[in-house]
């Protein structure tokens, strides 16, 4: 394969000032990590030295094997909901290895509230074990809450997506014969307890660790009766008289060896076969990604430069490369992996939707992952390209996206507006692992296009009422617009909401898609085939 | 994470940093490549460590390794984590029945000093005759039952003073 | 076993043996090498074992082995009457008894012989002569074999010391009935003088039965010089050169040589030709080795003559090319000396460390363990005497010896080097050894300069202590045990790709 050749020019004004702005923003963008990973309360921190636990990053680290990556996924979920009061939403989820094994961790995080779940945090759970599922992945929980965050509890409880829906995948995933190890550092009270009830198997702190469907309080409010945490569900009663809990561990440096142990008697899985070949670090410096990307939204620039700073050895084999340019397809390799890179330049025609959908459909006949890096506007709109059929050639390549039986995964590199997000495998096509880019915007359309939109519409229903045009009621609703739009586009409000699985600094895509892909292979392809193509 | 690797009694800790291209490991801030792993078999074993060769030969003794290089011979052994982060066993401070039965004879006294695994007490449950052992070195505090009197399960039959850092 | 071909030997057809069968009293190292040269004879060999050695080597080793009981594994190796039932009923003509146990109990062999068989070594009469380490000494002096000034036993504990004060200090205190060791004492002082006697009589008794103790000059930095001798019983002796064996612990040779370090050969065949005066006046027959204490100025001394084949024999094979078993059995069915005395010649230089399990850092303890690896170095110039299995258990049953290595080199430079490198390769792991003290010693400037004197452990201690090894030797050891433990390895090794390749990497 031969590597692309890189038009960009280094010391150019546009790429400096281009390098400039998305190194600020990236620097911003670690700041507001490092601070939801590690900035707590003071008093949190004494209360949890005093109790003899460890932080739980503290007890990931010793959990994984040592010198081995940890991809840590949205990591500022819930950054501007709750007041910022849940950093991360309350919870670590990650991919990493233990014991030479490939596997989900999810830790809640006691030093916010008590580790006490909120709505995002149920919802983050979910998404962690679907992840699971999805790519059969063990999981590996390392419990420490206080349960649900009650002041929010209708958001955390009842729905068919929230906190029983974690139960509900937990059975399946052991249905599945995926495994779950829980290890108890702190209480799991109510439906919390399930988490290490439902796990296959789990691992109690004594003196720390608790298991109750009802804590002391509850109890002595709803039977009267008056009894210790330890005494109602403390490590020696449930792993010597209820059996709830396997193994009783006197101290949480333990109770991980004994994780580690346990995990080293898992089987080791059968991986799916996908090519793989002996890896290259790509020949262009990931760094300059910095430079390429621009300092505004509406610029252009040539996705190719960014596929030459991700892929191995930056080689690149382009399929099509004369037909449908505004979507470039080829094949190239990540960390060893041959996958069929998707990558947006400029909107979507019939064309390229064509190319994408049977690109797609050869990846599928080769066993190929697919790779979407996304800076999609939209399809292109207007009479001639209806009358070319471009909804049909739209619906094609979505049907060819979304009936994929080999994994997916999306990198939102800068823009991902409209219908151009389903194409191009958003949310709702069930990728393996879609990451954002600091720099990315997201949504229905862009923020200048809405309040155009809006104030246009505002416009005509004066007119058409015979209102008095007020440029100042066209101006606040243009202000408005805009400003709800920067706020709900930004990738901050996406990673917030989790709708993806975490914002990532644009040099490590790399990594993180080579642990994915490697991830991926632990579940078997799906069922090829597809629906209807609308020719 | 590292592994404690005792040699000559003392022990050291050797953390693993790397793996590719070569392993790379960490000794009390010092780094090694090691460029060549031999085998874990019992013998001569060639290693490479930082582009020299080390010859040296090694045999398996249980839970010991002895290892022969540059005309010295030590004695090894690497801390179970497990145990070791287990501690001094701290919460067996209880003897329990194991199932209901009687006291046959109680070979100890409080105040006596008692070694892991040291027979304390036996009993008799379903005409079989039981040991019922000390959980860990210890001092006896207390022995809830004389002989021929009955127990159920899980009662304590003995208590041992709480266990001090260190023991 | 190296047979380095003798020119003179090759010519003579070999000798007719009568024994079709003979019965080693011995185990270990010694039986194993007396079964080899009975082998290489095409005589049966005959094993005995207490039930604590029944998987032993020597007893695999043998056409037949036999159980032997006692107490303990030593005690039945000291039942004479049981070992000479065992040699009948087993059918055997002859028994060779090698070092130690029986091998110079007069009454044993007197008994051998009264049931008919052939005692492997000299007649019981000379056993008992030079047994007594003081009739010996007496016999020594009358046939012009020089003497330490000494002073003998009488009743009387207190005209003894008050006698032994007149030698001179330092005095040597030695029991009469022993050797080895035991029983033995340096006084250098009047003061000094009654409790050693006390405690060197009363060990003696122990040990060998008889408190009788004896009183010599101690020849300072005194340099332990022996010879091989053979004898035909008629009066005929020739010696096979001498060895030099003074580097000691607890008086036990631990490094011998030959031909001795840096001997003038005017004092060679001075004391080489004492040696073989008193074989020839004693008539005495088979092998056996006369050992003399050598002083700084030249002057040496009777010191006692062993009625057997000795410990360190192999350096004499080595450097004469014999086969001294072969010949003490030849000897014993009758064929005279092999050779005339001018034939005798020796060629290069050997060295013989004998491997024990011991601890040298602990004043030489001995040590108790299970051999997990054995590695053994192989080579034309080296020998490795032992009776050793991967697996064995080392017990306190038997003395301490795990084997000896004998080192054969064109000179004495060499055998060194070529000693220190197979000690190098020499591995017995699982119990405690004195091998790399004694590369370490052979190393030493003193030793390679043949300053040599027995109390050149003691006096080297300190320089030959292994000291605390460096951080790079210290790192070496850790990632080799490191990388024998399949905890380690399994978490080095075990993760898969890309993730051993990606390393520590945090998003």
């Amino acid at each position: 394969m031969r590597r692309i050749q890189s038009m960009v020019s280094t010391s150019s004004a546009d790429f400096r000032c281009n390098e400039a702005h998305n190194r600020a923003l990236a620097r911003a963008f670690r700041e507001k990590q490092e601070a939801a990973r590690h900035l707590r309360p003071q008093r949190d921190l004494e209360r949890l030295a005093k109790q003899g636990k460890m932080r739980p990053r503290e007890r990931i680290e010793k959990l994984l094997d040592p010198g081995t990556p940890f991809l840590e996924l949205s990591s500022l979920a819930a950054n501007m909901a709750y007041g910022g009061e849940s950093p991360s939403a309350s919870s670590i989820v990650g991919i990493g290895v233990v014991s030479g094994r490939e596997v989900i961790v999810r830790a809640d995080d006691p030093t916010i509230k008590g580790g006490a779940w909120y709505p995002l945090t149920a919802k983050k759970i979910v998404r962690a074990l679907d992840i699971a599922m999805e790519n059969r992945l063990p999981v590996v929980h390392l419990c420490d809450s206080a349960g649900g965050f009650l002041p929010l509890q209708s958001d955390v409880f009842p729905d068919r997506h929230m906190a029983g829906r974690i139960f509900r995948n937990q059975s399946i995933l052991s249905k599945m014969g995926v495994k779950q190890l829980a290890l108890v550092f702190g209480h799991c009270t109510a439906g919390g307890a399930y988490i290490p009830g439902l796990s296959d198997y789990n691992v109690i702190v004594r003196g720390t660790g608790a298991v109750f469907l009802g804590g002391p309080p509850l109890v002595r409010a709803a039977t009267g009766e008056d009894v210790t945490v330890e005494e109602l569900g403390g490590a020696d009663m449930h792993t010597s008289v209820s059996g709830t809990c396997d193994y009783p561990a006197s101290s949480e440096d333990e109770a991980i060896h004994i994780g580690r142990e346990i995990v080293a008697q898992w089987d080791r899985p059968r991986k799916w076969d996908c090519q793989r070949e002996a890896p290259e670090d790509p020949a262009y410096d990931p760094q300059e990604i910095y430079g390429i990307l621009p300092d505004d939204i509406k610029k252009q620039f040539d996705m190719r430069e960014i596929i030459a700073r991700i892929v191995d050895g930056s080689r690149f084999h382009e399929y099509q490369p004369n037909y449908g340019g505004t979507l470039v397809c080829g094949f190239a390799n990540i960390w060893g992996f041959k996958v069929g890179v998707l990558a947006n330049n400029g909107v979507l025609f019939n064309d390229s939707s064509l190319k994408g959908a049977h690109f797609i459909e050869l990846c599928n006949q080769n066993n190929t992952p697919l790779v979407f890096l996304q800076n999609i506007t939209g399809y292109m709109i207007g009479r001639e390209y209806e009358r070319r059929g471009i909804t049909k050639d739209g619906a094609k390549m979505i049907m060819a996206q979304s009936c994929s039986h080999v994994p997916k995964f999306t990198i939102m590199c800068n823009g991902s507006f409209g219908a151009g997000n389903y194409g191009m495998c958003g949310r709702a096509f069930d990728g393996r692992l879609l990451l954002t880019w600091p720099n990315h915007q997201i949504g229905v359309m862009g923020g200048d296009q809405a309040a155009n939109t809006l104030t246009e519409v505002k416009l005509n229903q004066m007119k058409r009422i015979g209102a008095e045009i007020d440029q100042g009621e066209l101006d606040r609703v243009w202000e408005e617009t805009r400003k709800a739009y920067q706020e709900q586009l930004s990738a901050y409000y996406s990673t917030s909401e989790l709708w993806d699985d975490g914002i990532i600094d644009p040099v490590d895509t790399r990594n993180a898609l080579g642990i994915a892909i490697s991830a991926s292979l632990n579940a078997p392809p799906g069922e090829a085939g597809y629906g209807v193509f609308r020719f | 994470m590292g592994f404690k690797v005792s040699v000559d009694g003392r022990s050291h800790d050797i953390e693993i940093v790397s793996r590719r291209p070569h392993l790379i490991v960490r000794i009390e801030g010092r780094d090694h490549e090691v460029s060549a792993a031999g085998t874990l078999d019992d013998g001569r074993q060639t290693i490479e460590i930082s582009g020299a060769l080390l010859h040296f030969t090694r045999a398996h003794a249980g839970d010991r390794q002895i290892v022969r290089l540059n005309g010295r011979t030590f004695e090894t052994g690497i801390l179970d984590p497990r145990s070791q982060a287990a501690g001094a066993g701290g919460g067996l401070d209880h003897v329990r029945a194991p199932m209901p039965g009687c006291v046959v004879c109680v070979h100890k006294r409080p105040g006596d000093q008692v070694a892991r695994g040291e027979t304390l007490v036996t009993i008799e449950s379903m005409k079989l005759q039981t040991a019922l052992l000390a959980p860990r070195d210890g001092r006896i505090a207390e022995l809830l039952r004389q002989t021929g009197e009955n127990f159920e399960k899980d009662e304590v039959i003995v208590r041992l003073e709480a266990a001090m850092d260190g023991d | 076993m190296t047979t380095r071909v003798d020119p003179n030997k090759a010519a003579k057809s070999p000798l007719a043996i009568p024994f079709r069968k003979v019965l080693v009293a011995n185990r270990g190292e010694i039986a194993c090498r007396i079964i080899r040269t009975l082998r290489e004879l095409g005589i049966a060999s005959v094993a005995i074992h207490h039930l604590a050695e029944v998987r032993a080597r020597h007893a695999r080793m043998a056409d037949e082995a036999v159980e032997i009981f006692g107490d303990t594994p030593v005690a039945a190796h000291l039942d004479g009457e049981q070992i000479i039932e065992a040699a009948r009923k087993s059918g055997a003509d002859a028994i060779h008894p090698g070092y130690g146990f029986l091998s110079e109990n007069a009454r044993f062999a007197a008994a051998v012989a009264a049931a008919g068989l052939t005692f492997i070594g000299p007649d019981a009469r000379t056993i008992e002569l030079m047994g007594d380490k003081i009739s010996a000494r007496n016999f020594a002096q009358a046939h012009g074999v020089p003497v330490a000034p000494s002073v003998m036993p009488t009743g009387d504990m207190a005209a003894f010391i008050a006698a032994a004060e007149t030698i001179g200090f330092p005095i040597l205190i030695k029991a009469a009935a022993g050797g080895g060791g035991k029983g033995m004492s340096i006084v250098r002082s009047a003061s000094e003088l009654a409790e050693a006697a006390r405690i060197a009589s009363s060990e003696a008794q122990r040990y060998f039965g008889d408190g009788r103790v004896y009183a010599e000059l101690y020849v300072e930095r005194p340099r332990h010089v022996e010879v091989q001798i053979l004898g035909d019983g008629e009066g005929a002796a020739i010696h096979l050169f001498e060895r030099e064996c003074s580097v000691q612990r607890r008086f036990q040779k631990i490094i011998e040589e030959a031909p001795a370090a840096n001997l003038s050969s005017d004092l060679r065949d001075r004391i080489c030709q004492s040696a073989v005066r008193l074989a020839a006046a004693a008539r005495y027959r088979n092998a056996g080795t006369v050992e003399f204490i050598l002083g700084a100025d030249g002057r040496y001394f009777f010191l006692e003559m062993n009625t057997r084949l000795q410990v360190e024999h192999p350096v004499t094979e080595m450097i004469t090319g014999l086969d001294l078993v072969r010949i003490q059995i030849e000897i014993a069915a009758g064929h005279g000396l092999p050779l005339k005395q001018e034939e005798v010649a020796a060629f290069g230089h050997a060295i013989e460390c004998r491997i024990c399990a011991e601890d040298p850092a602990r004043d030489f303890m001995p040590e108790t363990g299970k051999i997990r690896y054995l590695g053994i170095p192989e080579a034309s110039f080296i020998r490795f005497e032992n009776a050793l299995d991967t697996g064995q258990k080392i017990t306190a049953d038997f003395d301490s010896m795990l084997g000896k290595l004998v080192v054969h080199g064109a000179d004495r430079l060499e055998a060194i080097s070529r000693s220190i490198a197979a000690l190098h390769e020499l591995a017995v792991l699982g119990v405690r050894t004195n091998i790399d003290y004694l590369a370490k010693a052979l190393d030493y400037v003193a030793f390679r300069q043949g300053e040599l004197h027995t109390g050149f452990v003691d006096e080297h201690s300190a320089a030959l202590a292994p000291g605390e090894a460096d951080a790079a030797t210290r790192d070496a050891v850790l990632i080799a045990a490191a990388l024998g433990f399949r905890e380690f390895r399994d978490v080095a090794f075990g993760v898969p790709e890309p993730h051993a390749t990606i390393g520590r990497w945090r998003n």
